[in-house]
């Protein structure tokens, strides 16, 4: 489903991504992990088009895409969970989630009031993330839990083929990560899941493949075992967090 | 159920009050000069108007706005004069093209900064029409003007007469602000506010934020072109000053005033600001003074503008 | 044109230049640290240009002008910052629209005192006579202009890559709150920054006094050419002003002999195709556009 081919991209003399091969099939539910610095942030940034690469090549279900424009990507099926929040503050949560419906539905009416189904729909998943009976109040006023539920609800509206999570659980207690870790554990077996995630517990959990990258490159990639057996990502990466 | 009515049925006699105020108030206002100076700030209201769609939904502080309703101005103008027609339709139709095609092509560069930086190039890019304007003389004038604009007529209506062209201004302002409501309300008008909230979101969406921003320039330039137009049939004269600094400001103080991105607040700021420099004016030589210090107050202390000030008041007295 | 004259349009050209660099350099100086634009830095100069006038008039000497007014228009940016500006720090946007409302009440406060027609005054005496150049006639004082500006140039670069306050503004220009962590009273600094911004406006307005006219509307003319200025050469840095002058001085001045009829849009096509090309402008870091 997505694919990158020797992806570089260097910041001012500083390699963030220093040659970045890797294959998500369609449906697969793969976790990067690696230290901070890894190059995994920058890494989601090019797979939206946000940063362009340096070098190397992005394929999105077949069709290169290296160098398209976020919004282009977008279109063609690919949605993020940012690591920190990215939602419209002031407006309500049901209206965060119209938007992107809105994006999603294709060529909107410019001159027409949305349509009634948009709200209804925005409702919907809102129910789905656990956010019920939240739609009218501000992003802003959320708690910082909420704020991850909404984000995700707004990246869910978009109706993806390919859902990038950045540190989906990031900042939250206990019995938040858990609620939701299974919210993710359940959506759509078709939708393809990238995963950048700290909490290795939520990493076992959700992920069938990991990769791992150090400084840029990608040191190790297998089944959940069998990245827990390799010693080199002990070494530098597991060996330090978990252990 | 009370309100409901209640609420539609005082716009529609506001707006009927409005646009026949020339009728109604002939008895005590025999030398026309309130009529005069409303028309004048029904015509700024429809630049404020249409640049707050800019400023205050899509947050996009233009200081240029001015290049828009001049660039209408003279577009109807020359094109009364040049057609030898002076078919209403012809005039604004005009003024809308060319402050459109004006809009896209200043937009195409200066709408891939944001902020501050957006708000230096419009302002540099009006000065630009400005020059063209003053050094274009043969079509425009120059630093002369262009007098004696002919004023339109439509369907058998003359608005050589004065009272009909104040019906016409008052009746396309209010078409434009109804125009304005629905764009507000409008899944377009909530996904300029989206970009005005976060931008990044907005792309990552799959909202191709380049060209919704270009295209609420043009929305907003053709609309202040309408504005241009009323004002040159309602002055018969365009000058540079139209497309000048000092009437971009003027537009942006009283979009700042009123109250950004609400709907009536353009429109009141329009009213306070042509009341300091048409009405105050005539009483004291230092109205700008006045103007710069209002703008000074609101700017420090009250952001919402008056809109938003009566809406707090409004919120405490409820409480 | 002749040999002749494109040697004197190139001397128009590098003084308007030179005048061009002591205006811009004001208004980066003050973006470089504060993040604002000051939109009232075409009234500072205006200020700066009548205050000479008054002084030429009382006086019957120019040069007591060019201390005197960045003085009194650098006290009053010394005010103006605390009073204003510093009220909404870290609003950037409404900082630059208080800057609008102050050149409102500047430019009005400027035509009730001096009366709105346009005004001259002569050539300062020891500069009031021509210099022969290439057989002809050139007047000392635009010569004057370009040693000034290069003078002043050479000034700045000095105080700003071998001082320690220099040191001061460069790690401003990066990281104001960085300044204030290490202990530097930021408060002090953004008002004698802004000062000093205003006084160089000032400055240049008593400079182009003689030469570049002195009339109600310069302020708006000025303030644009200066915001070009910078967006060409790059934002908020000296050695940006100094490109952006350099390229727009001339440019300006050979567009007026050689284009009559585009001239004074040239300047921003000049604009418009550096920010295509180059959105930091010639040798700025800040992305002007995307």
């Amino acid at each position: 489903m997505i694919e990158t081919r020797e992806l570089r991209r260097e910041f001012g003399g500083i390699r963030a991504l220093a040659g970045v091969t890797l294959t998500v099939a369609e449906g697969e539910r793969r976790a990067i992990i690696g230290p901070n610095g890894a190059g995994k942030t920058t890494l989601f940034n090019v797979l939206t088009g946000e940063i362009e690469p340096t070098g190397g090549q992005v394929r999105l279900a077949g069709e290169d895409v290296t160098g398209r424009r976020p919004h282009e990507l977008a279109r063609r099926g690919v949605a993020r969970m940012y690591q920190r929040n990215e939602l419209f503050d002031p407006l309500p949560a049901r209206d965060n989630v119209a938007i992107a419906v809105a994006a999603a539905a294709g060529p909107y009416r410019p001159f027409r009031a949305p349509p009634p189904s948009e709200l209804v729909a925005a409702d919907d998943l809102l129910e789905r993330v656990g956010l019920g009976g939240r739609g009218a109040v501000p992003a802003r006023a959320l708690s910082h839990g909420e704020r991850r539920q909404l984000e995700l609800a707004v990246a869910l509206a978009q109706r993806p083929r390919v859902l990038l999570l950045d540190e989906p659980t990031a900042g939250m207690s206990p019995a938040e990560t858990a609620r939701i870790t299974e919210l993710i554990a359940s959506l759509d077996r078709s939708l393809t899941l990238v995963i950048v995630e700290h909490d290795m517990d939520v990493v076992f959990r959700l992920a069938e493949r990991i990769t791992v990258l150090h400084e840029g490159r990608v040191i190790a990639e297998g089944t959940p075992p069998e990245v827990r057996g390799d010693t080199l990502v002990n070494e530098v990466y597991l060996g330090k967090v978990v252990a | 159920m009370k309100t409901r009515l209640a609420i539609p049925l005082a716009a529609v006699l506001a707006a009927a009050l409005l646009v026949t105020f020339p009728l109604w108030s002939s008895p005590w206002e025999t030398s026309r000069y309130a009529t005069t100076i409303l028309q004048s700030m029904l015509v700024v209201a429809i630049l404020a108007l249409s640049l707050d769609l800019l400023v205050g939904s899509a947050g996009m502080p233009s200081l240029g706005h001015a290049a828009y309703f001049g660039a209408g101005a003279y577009a109807a103008a020359i094109a009364g004069q040049r057609l030898g027609n002076d078919d209403l339709v012809l005039g604004l139709g005009a003024a809308i093209l060319v402050s459109a095609l004006l809009a896209l092509a200043i937009g195409a560069v200066a709408v891939r900064a944001s902020g501050i930086f957006f708000l230096m190039l419009t302002l540099a890019f009006a000065q630009m029409v400005f020059a063209i304007a003053f050094q274009a003389a043969d079509i425009t004038g120059g630093s002369n003007g262009f007098s004696g604009v002919r004023r339109p007529t439509f369907a058998g209506l003359d608005f050589n007469d004065a009272t009909a062209l104040f019906h016409l201004v008052a009746l396309v302002f209010l078409l434009v602000l109804l125009l304005i409501w629905r764009i507000r309300s409008s899944a377009y008008g909530r996904a300029l506010v989206g970009l005005r909230e976060n931008e990044r979101r907005m792309r990552a969406l799959g909202y191709d934020t380049t060209r919704l921003r270009l295209s609420a320039f043009v929305v907003a330039g053709a609309i202040a072109g309408i504005g241009g137009a009323l004002q040159a049939y309602s002055i018969r004269f365009v000058s540079p000053n139209d497309v000048g600094v000092a009437r971009s400001v003027e537009a942006f103080v009283s979009v700042l005033i009123g109250g950004v991105g609400t709907l009536l607040g353009p429109v009141i700021g329009a009213v306070v600001v042509v009341f300091i420099e048409r009405v105050m004016d005539s009483y004291i030589a230092f109205a700008d003074t006045v103007l710069g210090l209002v703008f000074i107050v609101f700017v420090l202390t009250a952001r919402q503008g008056i809109v938003g000030l009566v809406r707090v008041a409004y919120a405490r007295v409820r409480a | 044109m002749t040999p002749e004259t494109a040697v004197v349009q190139a001397l128009n050209g590098i003084s308007f230049g030179a005048l061009l660099f002591i205006l811009a350099a004001g208004l980066s100086l003050i973006f470089g640290m504060m993040d604002v634009v000051n939109l009232a830095h075409g009234a500072f100069y205006m200020l700066g240009a009548y205050i000479t006038l008054t002084v030429v008039q009382q006086t019957g000497q120019f040069w007591p002008a060019l201390l005197l007014a960045p003085l009194l228009i650098g006290a009053f940016g010394f005010v103006i910052e605390p009073l204003l500006l510093r009220r909404l720090r870290g609003r950037h946007l409404d900082q630059v629209l208080l800057t609008i409302g102050v050149s409102l009440v500047i430019a009005d406060v400027v035509g009730l005192t001096w009366g709105r027609e346009i005004r001259s005054i002569p050539f300062p005496a020891g500069l009031d006579h021509a210099v022969t150049i290439m057989g002809g006639d050139y007047p000392a004082y635009r010569l004057f202009v370009i040693a000034f500006g290069v003078a002043l140039a050479v000034l700045l670069a000095v105080v700003h890559g071998r001082t320690r306050v220099g040191a001061l503004i460069r790690a401003g220009v990066d990281d104001a709150p960085m300044l204030a962590a290490l202990g530097v009273d930021i408060d002090r600094l953004f008002a004698v920054t802004f000062a000093v911004g205003a006084a160089l406006a000032g400055l240049a307005g008593v400079i182009a006094a003689p030469v570049f006219g002195i009339y109600p509307g310069m302020d708006v003319d000025y303030l644009i050419y200066s915001l070009v200025v910078v967006v060409v050469g790059g934002l908020g840095t000296l050695s940006g002003a100094m490109a952006g002058a350099s390229l727009i001085g001339p440019v300006d001045t050979f567009g007026k002999v050689l284009f009559p009829e585009f001239a004074l849009a040239l300047i921003f096509a000049v604009m418009a195709l550096v920010l295509l090309l180059r959105p930091t402008g010639l040798l700025g870091r800040i992305r002007v556009a995307r």
